[in-house]
């Protein structure tokens, strides 16, 4: 039995590209997902922070970030640190998060990034999210060492089930602003995230995009998708647990559209515009250069 | 006779279209991980014209690494340019860290980024993305078997376009942004103007032209054995290097063209997360950077 798992293994490899092998999907290609937060709500079950503040129309206001502290998911202090960043912006105020500090996002974080590059390679897949400039690698068909070193986007394994890519990430780093969504929802050295990615049909997405619609609002036209397109689209569910913050493992989807447009260069260090509120944000300058 | 002809230039014909798909077929595989374990120039060009090198030297004749003074005589500047290397080799020579993209944790320009310890290319049909360690967030976009479009908007890394000569990867970039801050070519601070126009070309060479590559490097610049990418050379791999030949001319900033090549070894260890914004140390210099603090958070 163990010899038959060994032969069907070889068999499903990612080098396996003779006939009669599953093909790996291919998901290569600029992937747009323009909304705010971005996180999409799931069909069912526990599912992410989301904003109490609400615009006339019951979407998310992005313009105030507002995590919902009473979500069953989260553990009394984590529900604390949610509410406190919502005292933030209910004060009028900007906190620090890893996206408008320019600091590194880790995962679930980063997936709200507007757009995503997917490059698949034998032995690794390199996702480059566009935005943040990020770029993340996974190896695949690989184990977790023993003892991960914790580091920003934590250590990433890949395999395909099918049509299915599966990431595992453990590992990631508690670093400044350490927070798994835009409402400073925190994560301890436990938080472990499972991704799986599959094209699917648009009309089998639809309900997910539906969902998104009531919940995120659209981030700027520069980073768009064609709304007319319904061909195959990208879905990522994920899944996030970490005992330390969350009472309960919770799924969410990010659904992603082909990009359409040239992709902007974005450059975060001279990026002081935060164009969801329309303002600046501030940085040190000093009156005179210091030689 | 006539159809005979006819029947040769339809040999010779597809004898060229054959070759066509051969050399689209031989375009070089250049992917894994690459290392240039070395700083902080650039190694000197394989001929001819060389880019600014450091006046600071060490007793025994190559480049000091803890002063960056670009030689401001060399005959590629125009006055200028010169200007702008003799002012920064005096903060560097007084013992201060001069503003460069690198420090900064800014986008490095193209010839800029080329000093970078580690390199990755993700090769495709219509593009070729690059990816650099230091920091792991800088990525390029090559598109391939394009023309730049007539007017370049400029951008922080430029219009750059591919195509494979052969065995060699040729890239030609031009529109590289002018209006941002540090804007310079090479770690010496030499500037650049928005003529600057950049032609790398990428091609495997054997081990023992990349040990050549290395003793030529090391009369200008140190091994960094033990950098903070943690990518060393890979002692057990004896296969091809790659070596890159870059010329640079902008006759806003130069008076001439002037070459450089880049001899990247293939690397043992993996990828590097390597974040800028939390990398306030100087391994070259071996101490912080200044970065403001504040006594307490503002809110």
């Amino acid at each position: 039995m163990a010899l038959l798992g060994a032969c069907v293994g070889v068999l499903i490899g990612p080098s396996a590209n003779g006939a009669g092998a599953p093909q790996i999907p291919d998901f290569g290609g600029q992937w747009s997902h323009p909304f705010l937060t971005g996180f999409e709500p799931p069909k069912s079950g526990p599912g992410p922070v989301t904003n109490r503040s609400r615009r006339p129309d019951g979407v998310a206001n992005f313009g105030q970030l507002v995590g919902d502290y009473t979500n069953p998911i989260l553990k009394p202090e984590a529900a604390q640190a949610v509410k406190q960043h919502g005292d933030i912006s209910l004060a009028g105020r900007g906190y620090p998060t890893p996206s408008n500090q320019c600091w590194p996002g880790g995962v679930p974080y980063i997936f709200w990034d507007f757009l995503v590059e997917i490059f698949q390679r034998p032995d690794h897949v390199t996702m480059i999210y566009r935005q943040g400039g990020e770029v993340r690698h996974v190896r695949m068909n690989e184990k977790h060492p023993a003892n991960p070193v914790p580091s920003w986007y934590g250590d990433s394994v890949g395999h395909y089930e099918g049509d299915t890519l599966v990431i595992d990430t453990v590992g990631i780093r508690i670093g400044p602003f350490a927070m798994v969504d835009m409402y400073g929802t925190p994560h301890s050295p436990a938080l472990h995230v499972v991704e799986r990615y599959r094209l699917v049909d648009y009309d089998e997405a639809k309900d997910a995009i539906d969902r998104n619609a009531k919940e995120n609002s659209r981030g700027g036209e520069n980073w768009g998708y064609d709304p007319q397109y319904r061909g195959k689209v990208l879905q990522l569910h994920f899944t996030v647990e970490d005992p330390g913050v969350f009472t309960t493992p919770w799924t969410s989807t990010i659904t992603y559209r082909p990009a359409v447009n040239p992709w902007p260069e974005l450059i975060c260090a001279e990026n002081q515009h935060e164009y969801y509120n329309n303002g600046d944000s501030a940085i040190p300058k000093a009156v005179k250069p210091d030689f | 006779m006539k159809r005979q002809l006819a029947l040769l230039m339809a040999l010779v014909g597809s004898a060229i279209l054959g070759a066509d798909a051969a050399a689209q077929q031989a375009a070089p595989d250049f992917s894994g991980i690459w290392t240039h374990p070395y700083w902080p120039g650039f190694d000197p060009p394989l001929s001819g014209q060389g880019g600014i090198v450091n006046k600071a030297r060490t007793p025994n004749g190559v480049g000091d690494s803890d002063k960056l003074m670009g030689d401001y005589e060399s005959p590629i500047l125009k006055p200028n340019a010169a200007e702008v290397l003799r002012r920064l080799g005096e903060i560097s020579k007084s013992g201060v860290t001069f503003p460069t993209p690198a420090n900064q944790c800014w986008p490095q320009p193209v010839p800029y980024i080329l000093w970078t310890i580690g390199i990755q290319f993700l090769q495709q049909k219509d593009k070729i993305t690059i990816l650099y360690s230091n920091p792991d967030h800088e990525t390029r976009q090559v598109r391939m078997n394009a023309t730049h479009p007539k007017r370049v908007a400029p951008s922080l890394y430029g219009d750059s376009v591919g195509h494979y000569e052969g065995d060699t990867l040729v890239i030609d970039t031009v529109g590289v942004r002018t209006t941002r801050p540090f804007a310079m070519v090479d770690v010496y601070g030499t500037p650049y103007s928005a003529a600057l126009h950049v032609v790398e070309r990428y091609r495997f060479v054997d081990e023992a032209a990349a040990k050549l590559a290395e003793q030529r490097t090391l009369k200008e610049n140190i091994a960094i054995p033990n950098n903070d990418s943690g990518l060393i050379i890979d002692p057990n791999y004896h296969g091809k290097a790659l070596q890159l030949e870059f010329t640079v001319e902008d006759d806003g900033v130069f008076t001439k063209p002037w070459s450089a090549s880049m001899t990247y070894r293939r690397a043992a260890g993996a990828w590097p997360e390597f974040v800028c914004s939390e990398n306030q140390h100087q391994y070259y210099a071996d101490k912080d950077a200044q970065v403001p603090r504040a006594e307490k958070p503002d809110f």
